[in-house]
């Protein structure tokens, strides 16, 4: 899972031949070649990192999804045609081959080259595994028993072929969308060395100098003022290298024109603008600065009255929520007890917060499956919402379980012990129901849905205290597993990548990296195990449907990604890639 | 003149200590410590302490200042950890920038406040000075956010003259491209607005404080003419203060590119320490804090000698 | 203290800058107070300024007790709704009555203007008076400690406080008042420095007066004048200040507020002509600023006998 930067996200794809064939159907006359395209990236989300093995501080849509990926082509592509699923014309592989009864699994290369002329090969499959293996840290995708500790084995008979051995039988559907989809083959024959001196050698086949490898590359794609000039950053697969890079995080990339792809691009120079606010980039905007941008929901009024723009939101593979801290040392007690969860989601107006401070450019939020974009994994039961706004609902549940309401006020528990009708393990007598909630900063929508939280929590007599602090503190007290953190929001959720199947082992298993929160229940642990190991979409339902019932998290509206504004004389964006990947290389601007 | 100036830069020197000491003091305030804001909060105890002892960071206080003295002595400000660079590389990208935006802000700023703050002075309490009094009084009590982007709807959005934002490009490439000078036209405008509301009225007052002095009415007395007088006297002795006004309003100045790089999304010095503001990245912001305050000790030492030299009363007093 | 924007750590548009090297003439006797009354009086422009500042204060402290609004409770149905009988001021983006909320807003504006301005006045008036008084390598000391955090730009202080401490409305106050009691500290001690060579002081003396008794029974309250005058200017100062960290994302967490915030907010929704939520909390500040900077200007014509003189 990749977290939703603050403001998540924005761009734009769009699969190329089938688009460009629309295209120069109807434009094709004044179809121009080069120019210089210029993408905005959001407010406070900028890149910061170059290597694709990238550790949890860097694993974002900003450093990845829009900037690493234009270089650096994963081995299997996801998104296609605005959908999400394997992309098999922009995968450096062929689709993996199962056998065995799902117990192998087989890749051929293409034979693509790198951008200095080097084939892809295995080796540099290799070069991905040894590394990620040695610095199980090193890459954020990874959780513990699953990849690549759940591969016994790995060979590369020859130059083109990889072939992996799994400790037990996967669903074949997952293990591609989940497992493979982290692997991005990198260039061995430039990397492979431990100092700016050293030769390049085969460093990563023995653990212990992989740890080195991987140092000097982590610490290389770290150093922001070099990624334009340094050498190793000039080795790419993808369609785009850098041209210049500032630590603001303004980019400038030009062709590859040694790209193997299927569509090699046709403007001159793509650039990524960084800007501080959102009333700062729509500012140039509306002078018309940007050709592929965003409004801001407090100016999406405003829309059509920038004539020379298209408007089309742009809806991410993503879902929204904040989390509790199961492990707080006053609190946990309160929110490891089910009814007092399902109370809580009772109080969020999933309804008015979409209507009022989304302008209804938001996705409701039932379960951790994201209901938009379609998709054949949202279950018959996620469609609804089985804690609707009620605030007298929210109240009998408390007081159906030894708590005194008071609305406006602190509720208290009156009737602690673990029996029916008490407040349940670990509530003393007179606990306040009184949270601290800590917020990102910086968006305007986080703000109003938080502060309307407090009031429509006080209905129930919850008492919450909001904090705001910039996106990095949060996730830092988000995830420091401290029992001192409480509720956290960063403002962004979660999409689902590079696990594409969201199958949420990474998220709410036990111990997962990326469970925040410390949630652990047996039953959802058991339903996790059986997404991962069968083809069959009911099993993913079953873990589904557990999960909005049981509320790991509190859901709140799915915001849009971005309110994506592209010039009238630029083509090719569009559809917008649900993963929030961009395909500049499809990109052309026409006269008119 | 000499004992002056050695008493001056003592002086000067033993507030630059100072400052490095308020700096110094502000590492140890740091939530956590240097160490957790480097590592982060998700790093061990081990790692906080092994970080602790490879920095000298668990030796005594006074040892620890004597150590970070040293390292700015020989140049080293810090090492942004989030941007992998030392402070010295980030402010020898983004430092021109801002010595850029400040200079041609200061310097319309006062090439307009003063013959406006003369204007003031000799038309006192006529329509003019009513005018312009209330002007600078409204320019310097509005938000400078508020006042900036009213600049950029007026001038940017609604007429299209010119650029939302300031010049993106290196500082060598601005002559390249007639659309980078363009873009410092808004950022300058929105600065140097406000430094002409104080500085004009500065210049009204001391001008009114020497058109009342006997030299002017001995001069008068004399038959030289009203203008003689005020060019030839009164302005003068008026502007001597004005380089004092100068000094004493560098920090307000750096204050002001703060705000103002934010707003108009300029990459310069006020920028890279907001950016760091959002990103906690403490080593930035305590060496970009360490050289504003150290270019205003300088500036203000400048200011005094200038001022010494001009008008030797100066280097008796104190 | 200044503020972003602001060209001059020093107070007031119209600061003295030669405060220490001219401050103190010992000139507030009885007479000279009535005097000073009757040229602040004269004044017309400081009379509206202190006008408009008892109207702030009335509006901000009394208004809610007349006008009644939930400024607790959001109205998440109800956003931005432009002026009506209803809400005269519109609503903002979570549903507060503008009206209602600019009274609450300013109650922290002024409560941290006044409260820091006297915090970091007295603060500052006690650290100058002591320097100045007792003189030698303490004062030299003291003032060099006043000399190096003066020499930090406010905003840039500002910022790494707030980036480093929670921002709570104490913590605004005293973060607020740690930058603002320089100027005073320096102000008074170049009074104090004039003060203490004069005849009375030592004739306190030799009847045996204390040092403490001197500088709290004679020194201060002669520098009166100058303290109320700068006093005046750190509210103006610290309003804006207040306003410049609001925009910078570090002012008070909702549900309070102050029309700082509610203007760097209200800016956001320039495009969408939401005027409701800019301009009434624009104009506001702009008018209290103003007023605070009369009444300071006027203060000082009124204790400034050389200047009455003009």
């Amino acid at each position: 899972m990749r977290i939703h930067d603050l403001r998540a996200v924005t761009i734009l794809p769009l699969m190329a031949l089938v688009l460009a064939a629309c295209g120069t159907g109807t434009t094709g006359a004044n179809k121009l070649a080069g120019g210089t395209a210029t993408f905005a990236e959001l407010p406070a989300a900028t890149p910061s990192y170059i290597l694709p093995m990238t550790s949890c501080k860097y694993f974002s849509v900003t450093n990845l999804s829009q900037f690493i990926e234009l270089m650096y082509r994963p081995l299997y592509w996801f998104g296609q045609n605005g959908q999400v699923k394997l992309n098999s014309d922009l995968s450096l592989a062929s689709d993996p081959v199962y056998s065995d009864g799902g117990k192998t699994v087989t890749m051929k290369l293409k034979n693509w080259k790198w951008s200095d002329g080097a084939p892809i090969t295995s080796r540099d499959v290799q070069f991905w595994m040894n590394l990620y293996k040695a610095n199980l840290g090193g890459y954020c995708g990874y959780t513990p028993k699953y990849f690549p500790d759940n591969v016994t084995s790995m060979s590369y008979p020859d130059p083109q072929t990889v072939v992996f051995s799994l400790d037990k039988a996967y669903g074949s559907y997952w293990f591609t969308y989940n497992e493979l989809s982290q692997i991005t083959p990198m260039p061995q024959h430039a990397w492979d060395k431990t100092s700016d001196s050293s030769p390049v050698g085969d460093y990563d086949m023995d653990p212990k100098t992989a740890v080195d490898v991987y140092k000097y590359l982590d610490g290389q794609s770290k150093t922001l003022g070099t990624f334009a000039t340094n050498p190793l950053w000039q080795v790419v697969s993808g369609p785009w290298k850098l041209k210049s890079f500032s630590t603001e995080g303004a980019v400038a990339m030009i062709p590859n024109p040694g790209y193997s792809g299927p569509v090699k691009p046709t403007i001159a120079e793509f650039d990524l603008q960084p800007y501080t606010t959102g009333t700062a980039e729509f500012n140039v905007l509306h002078s018309g600065g940007i050709d592929l941008g965003y409004i801001p929901t407090e100016s999406v009024s405003q829309k059509d009255s920038l004539t020379k723009y298209t408007f089309q939101p742009w809806i991410g593979w993503q879902f929204v929520y904040f989390q509790e801290n199961f492990n707080n040392a006053i609190n946990g007690a309160i929110y490891k007890q089910l009814y007092f969860r399902q109370a809580m989601q009772h109080l969020v107006d999933q309804t008015t917060w979409i209507s009022q401070i989304f302008k209804g450019y938001a996705v409701p939020t039932y379960g951790p499956v994201p209901i938009q974009p379609a998709s054949q994994f949202v279950s018959p039961g996620e469609r609804n919402n089985p804690y609707p706004y009620d605030p007298a609902a929210a109240i009998k549940l408390l007081t159906d379980n030894g708590w005194t309401v008071k609305p406006g006020g602190v509720s208290t528990c009156s009737n602690p012990g673990t029996g029916t009708g008490q407040c349940g393990a670990g509530i003393a007598s007179g606990q306040k129901a009184s949270f601290k909630l800590e917020y990102a900063s910086g968006t305007i929508a986080v703000t109003q849905e938080m502060e309307a939280l407090k009031t429509a929590f006080s209905k129930a007599g919850l008492e919450l205290n909001l904090s705001e602090n910039p996106f990095n503190t949060v996730i830092g007290d988000a995830f420091g597993g401290t029992t001192t953190a409480d509720m956290d929001n960063w403002g962004g959720g979660w999409i689902y990548a590079p696990d594409y199947m969201p199958t949420g082992e990474s998220l709410f298993s036990t111990g997962a990296g990326s469970n925040g929160g410390a949630y652990s229940d047996s039953k959802m642990d058991d339903l996790i195990t059986a997404t991962t190991t069968s083809n069959d979409v009911q099993a993913l339902y079953a873990y589904e449907d557990y999960n909005a019932q049981q509320l790991p998290v509190i859901f709140i509206p799915s915001a849009d990604a971005a309110l994506t504004m592209a010039k009238k004389t630029l083509h090719g964006w569009d559809p917008q890639d649900p993963l929030l990947q961009i395909y500049p290389e499809n990109w052309y601007f026409t006269s008119s | 003149m000499t004992g002056f100036l050695v008493r001056r830069v003592a002086q000067s020197t033993l507030v630059v200590l100072g400052v490095t000491v308020i700096t110094f003091v502000l590492t140890k305030l740091l939530p956590g410590g240097v160490a957790r804001a480097i590592l982060g909060v998700r790093a061990s105890p081990q790692a906080i302490a092994e970080f602790n002892h490879e920095n000298g960071l668990d030796l005594p206080a006074w040892q620890q200042y004597l150590y970070y003295l040293g390292q700015l002595l020989h140049g080293n400000l810090g090492f942004s950890y989030h941007l992998n660079q030392s402070v010295v590389e980030l402010l020898q990208d983004h430092l021109p920038k801002t010595l850029i935006l400040l200079t041609i802000s200061t310097l319309l700023a006062l090439a307009i406040a003063v013959p406006l703050g003369m204007l003031q002075a000799v038309r006192r309490n006529k329509l003019e000075d009513y005018f312009f009094t209330s002007l600078s009084f409204a320019l310097y009590s509005m938000p400078p956010f508020w006042l900036a982007l009213i600049l950029i709807i007026i001038f940017a959005v609604n007429l299209n003259l010119l650029p939302p934002q300031g010049p993106q490009g290196a500082v060598s490439t601005y002559l390249d491209d007639p659309s980078q000078i363009l873009g410092l036209v808004l950022p300058v405008m929105s600065l140097a607005l406000v430094t002409i509301a104080l500085f004009s009225r500065y210049m009204r007052s001391s001008m009114l404080d020497n058109l009342v002095q006997d030299y002017v009415r001995t001069a008068r007395a004399k038959g030289v003419s009203t203008t003689g007088v005020l060019y030839r006297h009164v302005l003068r002795n008026a502007l001597i203060p004005i380089v004092t006004l100068l000094g004493l309003s560098l920090p307000g100045i750096f204050s002001g590119a703060l705000i103002t790089e934010a707003i108009f999304n300029y990459p310069g010095m006020g920028l890279l320490f907001w950016n760091s503001s959002q990103s906690r990245d403490y080593p930035v912001l305590l060496g970009v804090t360490l050289v504003v305050a150290v270019a205003t000790v300088v500036g203000n030492l400048l200011a005094d000698v200038f001022y010494a030299v001009v008008d030797p009363r100066v280097r008796v007093t104190e | 203290m200044s503020v972003g924007g602001r060209a001059g750590d020093f107070t007031g548009p119209l600061a003295d800058l030669s405060a220490e090297a001219e401050g103190g003439e010992a000139k507030v006797s009885g007479s000279a107070w009535k005097l000073a009354a009757y040229v602040f009086l004269e004044n017309r422009l400081a009379v509206a300024g202190l006008g408009i500042v008892v109207f702030m204060f009335l509006f901000c402290f009394v208004g809610p007790l007349v006008y009644h609004t939930d400024q607790i409770n959001t109205d998440i149905a109800n956003l931005t709704v432009a002026p009506s009988s209803a809400h005269l001021l519109g609503t903002d983006n979570v549903g507060y009555d503008v009206l209602g909320r600019l009274m609450i807003g300013g109650q922290t504006s002024l409560e941290i203007g006044v409260i820091a301005a006297l915090l970091a006045t007295t603060f500052g008036v006690l650290w100058g008076a002591v320097a100045g008084f007792v003189g030698g390598w303490v004062d030299q000391l003291m003032m060099r400690v006043v000399d190096s955090l003066l020499a930090i730009p406010t905003l840039f202080l500002l910022l790494v406080l707030a980036a480093m401490f929670v921002p709570t409305l104490p913590m605004l106050i005293f973060i607020v008042a740690l930058v603002a009691w320089l100027v005073p500290a320096r102000l008074i001690r170049g009074e104090t420095l004039s003060l203490r060579s004069r005849e009375y002081v030592d004739a306190v003396r030799v009847m045996g007066g204390s040092d403490l008794r001197i500088v709290l029974g004679h020194i201060i309250p002669n520098t009166v004048g100058t303290i109320m005058v700068n006093a005046t200017f750190q509210v103006a100062d610290a309003i804006l200040a207040i306003a410049a960290l609001s925009f910078l994302g570090l002012g008070v967490p909702p549900p309070a507020t102050n029309w700082g915030a509610m203007l760097s907010d209200g800016v956001s929704y320039t495009y969408a002509g939401y005027w409701w939520l800019i301009y009434p909390a624009g104009l506001l500040i702009v008018i209290t600023v103003v007023a605070f900077n009369l009444i300071g200007d006027a203060m000082r014509d009124a204790f400034e006998v050389r200047l009455q003189r003009r």
